[in-house]
């Protein structure tokens, strides 16, 4: 009684791998470019994120546009329909800890999002 | 720094601190009227967003890997090959819908084992009355014989 929808990941996977396979289904191209300043949106985390939340309300800059794929808030219940880009964005942990150490204030920290959790600084 | 967003960000780290299992301070099924908006996120968060909550150091040691985990490992993965769930599927049930206590509590490959045989029971692969019988079933075949 399976119902399991075969032609999932595991076929357009194949031969390609993932987050390979998704290259070129995001709804356009990306909002942001290396270098820009974003701020970490605070949405509801229910049931599934992968956003951390020691980011949220920090700004950052971009560091790599990295490729594309469904958010893993939609991919975790199998939902695949619609693609985002991903940043890998860098913070300074200062601006991330109140508590850390003035004399590491050129220590930085780099994390990935999707777009959606992203907005301009 | 100083924005609403990260006050509320680092209250909310604290107050996820003062939940840890295996005792939960606050008691149990609270009136509504006891329930603040912070708490209600601190307990609906994403256990696995471990980022940041107050903990002692852990000392790094190097484990050898068990076959039984192994095991588990390539369980999940050919789960994955037949099309039953995708990796993120995967790491939902086995970091996430299993709450904070199972999260912290269990062995590493003990969620990935947990989370084969929920997806299996979720997707109709067996039942989760043929699952127990035969949970039980190789349970009796490792207790002495009487």
């Amino acid at each position: 009684m399976s119902q399991h929808d075969r032609t999932h990941h595991a076929k357009i996977a194949t031969g390609k791998g993932d987050p390979q396979c998704f290259k070129g289904t995001a709804d356009g191209p990306p909002k942001f470019k290396v270098g820009d300043r974003v701020r970490i949106k605070h949405l509801p985390d229910i049931f599934y994120t992968r956003c951390q939340v020691y980011t949220r309300g920090a700004v950052g800059e971009v560091a790599v546009v990295t490729h594309e794929s469904p958010a893993p808030e939609d991919e975790s219940f199998g939902h695949v329909d619609h693609s985002e880009w991903f940043y890998i964005v860098r913070f300074k942990q200062r601006d991330l800890w109140p508590e850390y150490p003035e004399a590491f204030a050129n220590d930085t920290l780099q994390t990935e999002f999707s777009e959606r959790w992203l907005e301009a600084a | 720094m100083s924005s609403t967003t990260r006050q509320q960000v680092l209250r909310h780290l604290a107050l996820v601190a003062d939940l840890q299992p295996p005792v939960q301070k606050t008691g149990k099924a609270p009136y509504p009227t006891d329930m603040t908006h912070d708490l209600f996120r601190a307990f609906t968060r994403s256990p696995h967003d471990v980022g940041g909550e107050f903990d002692v150091p852990v000392e790094w040691t190097e484990e050898e890997g068990e076959a039984w985990g192994y095991r588990a490992y390539v369980t999940t993965e050919c789960l994955a090959w037949r099309g039953v769930w995708c990796a993120e599927e995967r790491r939902r049930m086995q970091n996430v819908d299993l709450g904070t206590s199972q999260y912290l509590g269990l062995p590493y490959y003990g969620r990935w084992l947990l989370a084969a045989a929920r997806i299996m029971v979720e997707r109709g692969d067996c039942s989760l009355g043929e699952l127990i019988n035969k949970f039980d079933e190789v349970k009796k075949r490792h207790e002495p014989a009487r």
